[in-house]
């Protein structure tokens, strides 16, 4: 019997280790730095407790407003389109227009690389006067800004999320498609007995079986782009001006820029809380009749 | 019951003897790993000098550095492993290995305003004792560097913390042709109130627009990019209108009271927004390499730069080996000078520094002397698989060797310019310099895509005061050290003796 309470505890022994160094001792560490300074270029460890003044400091020395404001654009945007281009690919999948393996194979494959590398291909591509968007664009007659669209500030975050839906739409796709061939077919056959469009089908039979799938990859798919860091580095680096300033470009810049743990761990902190925040009440809303 | 229990018995005792075989071998794996880690350690700290590593930065200097490296090991002996790094990687590896105590390279490459940091920090070594236990050594020289050189980029409170390894001066490169078919006066070759930054702006938007050879011409090219690239061509601009970046350093009793919503910051803002609108939209983006190598492209009339780029335009793109379009029609002037103010000369540029982590210092130093001696730096100028290039000196010996001179014929206007130049008034290399410039870059670089000066520049300055603020520096109660040229020039003496 003892034994019996034992094993279990050894087996999930080194998931807890895991948990315990990756997660929570991370929390811990951030928690008690951010009501320090601490400059790493000034003094290997903690100087002195200064209460709230990292807090004030997120607000006051970073361009907190810029940055929150373009992640959540870009969270958002994301969001939404790569659900819904995800979803469209998805149905044709489904529907056996583009039946084959290798199709589905090639279609995954922008997953595959690395966002860092996603960066330099786009870079090129973005490049003006040379990179191939930039010419595609001109012979369409799209009104590309002078200084090229990773240099003008309307243009700039928009650049970085088509390169963000190119990367993740595929997995939508994928997950979504999953998904789809799950509904019965013999509840398809029936709606189209009786009438029903293709259209109809969609909302009223396809979304529904999708939604707690879906529910479930929006909002992990939400939480990485809220995280934008690499994309952002690689293409503008939260240029021009903060037109792409995200909130991890802005804690990347104090805290390992300018070595500013005390005031990195406090962004730390406040970008956990306001993620906390929209993830709570996105669960609230669609996850909560969910019986897990 | 009996045999029951007797079977849950052994049932237990199996599964016991499993949870002991495998804690035993989870044991012993990390032994051995501990043992393998100690045994590592103590391989380090008994390290093997004959090979050491070098940190460099993708600069020309780079290019020929690594093509005469294999004569210091056939001199000395000793294997260099040379590892080149982008600026920002570069910095962020330096740092986070200064900041972690882990050794990583023996001999690094310094960028001028970084010395405060790394030096007060304890991550690099003063080479004081090295220097001076090196002072009859043909190799060393220190009294053949100019002292504005040394003052500018490798000496910091009174410690001569890296030897030069490509300085850099700021100066203008003009096309000539196209100023002869416009009928611009040239710009002349030395400083002087007539040229002045008004006038470099009037020039530059007189160019801009117009068609020659039927090319169409922008007047000038900038460096837009934030955070670091803008801050670096701007402030040789503010440095010359006579902004500075505090009350008070680096002579005197320092006071890091910032300055930056100075009368004579925002006209050289002012100016720098003007210099934009002659200049190709897509620059507000530019970065050292694409500002510079755009002039190469043959649509630009003129721009500022650093002096690496008098070379590096006679190749079509960077290093290419293959000429540009403008090589015979471009020459080198002055910069431009504010009527009244006196004239200040950024001097930047890379030196080899000494990690105080390094556990190979010896040869880290014969390495640090080689590479920045006369012969060297010589041979470096005639490596010629890149195209013409490498003209980065800060030795007179190098700087009027009439064979040099042939090859270059600007390198006396260069040494005016070095000689002219002071790197600490316009990017202070106090320890804060790296964040303040991340601040500033950002800020200039909101002004270029519209936003108010005189708002922006004040802002800038809240900014810094609080960063100074919340980390010491103002007020400062630190020890300040009257950083002159006199001093300098006393501690060149000293270690030559």
């Amino acid at each position: 019997m003892i034994t019996k309470k034992r094993t279990p505890w050894l087996f999930m022994a080194p998931s807890m280790l895991l948990l315990l160094g990756l997660v929570v001792y991370p929390l811990y560490f951030a928690w008690k730095n951010a009501f320090y300074y601490w400059n790493l270029t000034t003094s290997p460890k903690p100087l002195q407790f200064i209460g709230l003044e990292n807090f004030k400091n997120v607000f006051k020395l970073t361009p907190f407003k810029a940055s929150f404001v373009n992640t959540i654009a870009l969270s958002f945007s994301g969001i939404f389109i790569e659900f819904f281009i995800g979803f469209t690919i998805a149905l044709i999948l489904s529907r056996d227009y583009l039946k084959t393996r290798l199709f589905r194979a090639i279609i995954i494959l922008p997953t595959t690389i690395a966002p860092v590398v996603v960066g330099f291909l786009f870079l090129y591509l973005y490049f003006p006067n040379g990179g191939a968007f930039d010419w595609l664009l001109k012979i369409i007659k799209f009104p590309v800004p002078a200084e090229g669209l990773l240099g003008s500030s309307k243009t700039a975050l928009p650049s970085i999320v088509f390169a963000d839906i190119w990367q993740w739409t595929p997995f939508f796709a994928i997950v979504l498609y999953a998904a789809i061939i799950s509904v019965p077919i013999d509840l398809l056959e029936a709606s189209e007995v009786d009438g029903a469009s293709f259209f109809q089908q969609i909302r009223n039979i396809y979304i529904p079986v999708i939604k707690p799938v879906a529910s479930v990859i929006v909002m992990l798919q939400f939480m990485r782009l809220f995280n934008t860091f690499d994309l952002v580095y690689v293409l503008t680096k939260g240029g021009p001006q903060t037109s792409t300033r995200t909130l991890s470009y802005s804690l990347y810049v104090e805290g390992l820029n300018n070595y500013n743990i005390g005031l990195a761990s406090a962004f730390t902190i406040v970008m956990i809380t306001i993620v906390n925040v929209i993830i709570g009440i996105y669960v609230f809303i669609f996850l909560r009749k969910r019986e897990w | 019951m009996v045999l029951l229990q007797t079977g849950e018995e052994s049932a237990m005792k199996s599964k016991n003897r499993n949870v002991r075989a495998v804690a035993a071998s989870v044991a012993f794996s990390l032994i051995g790993a501990t043992s393998l880690g100690i045994s590592n350690a103590s391989l380090a700290i008994a390290a093997d000098c004959s090979t050491i590593k070098l940190a460099t930065v993708g600069d020309p200097y780079e290019y020929s550095l690594k093509e005469v490296l294999p004569d210091f090991t056939a001199q000395t002996g000793i294997k260099v492993v040379e590892e080149n790094l982008s600026y920002d990687a570069l910095q962020a590896r330096l740092s986070a290995a200064f900041v972690s105590k882990a050794p990583d390279f023996d001999v690094t490459t310094t960028d001028a305003m970084w010395i405060g940091q790394y030096y007060d920090n304890g991550w690099i070594d003063s080479l004081n004792t090295y220097a001076k236990a090196s002072a009859k050594d043909p190799e060393l020289n220190l009294k053949d560097f100019l002292p504005s050189v040394l003052h500018s980029i490798s000496t910091w409170r009174g410690n001569l913390v890296g030897l030069p390894v490509a300085p850099y001066a700021q100066g203008v490169m003009y096309r000539d042709d196209v100023f002869k078919k416009l009928g611009i006066a040239a710009p002349p070759t030395t400083s002087g109130d007539s040229w002045s930054w008004d006038k470099y702006v009037a020039t530059a938007q007189k160019i801009n627009g117009k068609v020659v050879n039927g090319k169409k011409m922008f007047g000038t090219v900038i460096v837009g990019q934030q955070p670091v690239p803008i801050v670096h061509m701007y402030t040789q601009l503010a440095a010359s209108k006579g902004a500075m970046w505090f009350k008070q350093f680096p002579t005197g009793t320092w006071d890091f009271t910032p300055t930056m919503n100075s009368a004579a910051n925002q006209s050289a803002a002012k100016a720098y927004v003007s210099l934009y609108k002659a200049a190709p939209k897509e620059s507000i983006n530019y970065n050292w390499f694409a500002a510079g190598m755009r002039f190469a492209k043959g649509d630009i009339g003129m721009m500022y730069w650093w002096s690496p780029y008098f070379y590096l335009v006679q190749n079509n793109d960077y290093m290419s080996g293959k000429p540009s379009s403008i090589v015979g029609n471009y020459k080198i002037a002055a910069l431009p000078k504010e009527p009244g103010v006196a004239q200040t000369t950024s001097i930047g540029g890379w030196q080899l520094t000494l990690p105080s982590t390094s556990a190979c210092k010896d040869n880290a130093w014969k390495l640090i002397k080689w590479a920045a001696s006369s012969a060297t730096q010589k041979k470096m100028a005639l490596v010629t698989k890149y195209g013409t290039q490498f003209s980065d000196f800060g030795r007179k010996s190098n700087l009027e060797d009439p064979a040099l001179v042939k090859i270059y014929p600007y390198l006396p206007q260069l040494e005016k310019m070095l000689a002219s130049g002071n790197g600490k008034n316009v990017r202070p290399p106090m320890p804060l310099y790296p964040a303040l410039e991340g601040v500033y870059g950002l800020q200039l670089n909101k002004i270029l895509g519209g936003a108010d000066i005189k708002k922006t520049l004040a802002d800038t300055n809240s900014i810094f005061s609080n960063l100074l603020g919340g980390n010491f520096y103002m007020p400062y109660k630190g020890k300040s050290y009257d950083d002159t040229f006199a001093n300098t020039t006393a501690l060149i003496d000293s270690l030559s003796q």
